[in-house]
């Protein structure tokens, strides 16, 4: 499946500034801690939450994400046969659970279905098109 | 005498390949079948609660295309799969607080068009993405197909749940579907068929997934002492719930194991005043089979994690313990979102099922909207509740 071009819409350019220079961004909320059970430490929420579930704060902040993930779920999804009866290679799809906590839907790469399984380690990766944005796929660690 | 609610109306349009008429009028005339049905003039209706597809319309402007007056009750609802079952709900309560007498609730939705495929019209693609849902889309996810791939999939690796197992609820519903006259697809079809059948987003091949239809359904709601006088034999609403997880995209997130049904049926259930052992049948909201597997366990017809062994034993097809979606639901039937189970529910309880009639005494009907995100749940019965 071509991925295609990729084009910035004005509400997430920090996740695009940040994987211009391969790094994972996630939103952070600027007012709220995790705490309670004694282990204190910044709520990061996805790069697509818009705002924090705990406080509604809208003025999240863009932090760096480690990159490190592991693999919750997956599926190959096939392409739709075409009108010349030729069919797209399939896409390894996934959800990702970020070290930091939040899931990501994902594109796997370098990993064949034989080797799927929950909590497998995962580590973004940086695709630097010629043209568009940059984009993450995550790669067996 | 009995203070409840009751289905006084049903109305169904052509649903299918239906073209040439827009999701308004679709709509139209399917409250207009209701009415009819029920032997109510359109002027009697004072409620009106309206459900579009993805097309986004009819709203509350359908009260004007169909020229009704006076309503005391109109508004748009949208829980996705679940609103036929929370319109339905509202509509009860309204009648039973005397807010209205009688309400249609329509949903409608023409995705189809001539020369297209079905899978192509719940499809998107572009040539450039745009933000972070862009690049989503980009990167693949490009349908709600693979959303629901990773869910199943997700309950295959936590419980063992395997592909033949869906391919048994696949084959029941099928088998329904081949007695049911207003089915879009009715050849029978075997567990190797399933297996066969072209992979969609793995665990699900296309025989997995439901169909996509053009048309319109509707039902009438009225008191049951009033459904009682009109036309059709009444079909009680003895129960309702909804349930909406709200699971986080975060760790320690159930989805794919736990939907709202685990909330919404134990909710309608106790309102109805029954457990999962009274129901005789269930209509379950089956986008995919995966989908009808999980509410399974969830309703508590099953543990959770037996759904797999409970599908693979027969119990949902002809003769099976369990009757589950005995119109051929959305995988063979017709694919009308909630409305799909709702309308199978009320062709059964009116014993109008003809070759694939079955025990009906209490009716399970599920929706379920989103990716497992929205569920609703209906009790329904020809009987008054506690008669």
């Amino acid at each position: 499946m071509d991925i295609g071009i990729l084009r910035r819409d004005g509400r997430t350019d920090g996740f695009f500034d940040a994987a211009a220079r391969d790094r994972l961004a996630v939103r952070r909320c600027p007012d709220c801690t995790r705490g309670g059970d004694g282990v204190s430490g910044d709520v990061l929420l996805p790069p697509d939450a818009t705002s924090c579930p705990d406080c509604g704060t809208e003025d999240l902040e863009w932090a760096d994400a480690s990159g490190d993930a592991v693999l919750v779920t997956w599926t190959v999804l096939h392409g739709r046969p075409k009108e010349d009866g030729s069919t797209p290679p399939p896409a390894l799809l996934a959800l990702v659970e970020l070290a930091e906590g939040p899931w990501l839907h994902a594109r796997l790469d370098g990993v064949t279905t034989a080797d799927l399984r929950e909590g497998l380690p995962l580590r973004a990766r940086f695709v630097h098109p010629g043209e568009g944005e940059s984009y993450p796929l995550f790669l067996p660690v | 005498m009995n203070d409840g609610a009751a289905i006084a109306g049903l109305g169904m349009t052509e649903l299918g390949r239906v073209y040439g008429r827009s999701p308004r009028r679709l709509a139209a005339d399917a409250v207009r079948a209701a009415a009819d049905d029920a032997g109510l003039a359109l002027g009697d209706l004072d409620g009106l609660l309206v459900s579009h597809g993805l097309g986004g319309s009819p709203g509350i402007e359908l009260a004007d295309t169909l020229g009704l007056r006076d309503l005391r009750l109109l508004t748009q609802m949208n829980s996705f799969g679940a609103t036929a079952g929370a319109m339905l709900s509202y509509a009860a309560m309204s009648v039973l607080s005397g807010a209205a007498t009688a309400v249609a609730c329509v949903f409608a939705d023409a995705p189809l068009k001539p020369k297209q495929s079905a899978g192509s019209a719940y499809h998107r693609d572009a040539p450039e993405w745009y933000g972070f849902g862009g690049m989503t889309a980009a990167l693949g996810f490009r349908s709600v197909n693979a959303f629901y791939a990773l869910a199943a999939q997700r309950h295959m690796a936590h419980y063992g749940t395997t592909s033949e197992q869906l391919g048994a609820i696949a084959v029941s519903t099928r088998a329904w579907a081949s007695r049911n006259p207003l089915a879009q697809m009715r050849d029978p079809i075997t567990l190797e068929d399933h297996q066969n059948s072209r992979w969609v987003a793995e665990p699900l091949h296309l025989l997995d997934c439901c169909l996509v239809s053009n048309g319109a359904i509707a039902v009438i709601v009225t008191g049951a002492d009033r459904a009682a006088d009109l036309a059709r034999p009444p079909v009680h609403l003895w129960g309702w719930g909804q349930g909406h997880p709200g699971h986080r995209k975060a760790a320690g997130s159930a989805f794919g194991l736990v939907t709202g049904a685990a909330t919404s049926g134990p909710i309608a259930m106790k309102m109805a005043g029954i457990t999962t052992a009274d129901v005789t049948q269930a209509q379950l909201y089956d986008c995919y089979t995966s989908t009808v597997l999980v509410s399974l366990e969830d309703y508590g017809f099953c543990g959770k994690g037996e759904g797999g062994p409970f599908a693979a034993s027969g119990a949902l097809g002809p003769g099976g313990a369990l009757p589950t979606n005995t119109g051929g639901g959305q995988l063979s039937g017709y694919y009308m979102w909630g409305m799909t189970p709702v309308s199978e529910a009320v062709i059964q309880a009116r014993g109008d099922g003809g070759d694939r009639q079955a025990a009906s005494d209490v009716i399970l009907v599920s929706g379920n909207g989103g990716i497992l995100d929205h569920h609703a749940t209906l009790i329904l019965s020809p009987h008054p509740k506690g008669a």
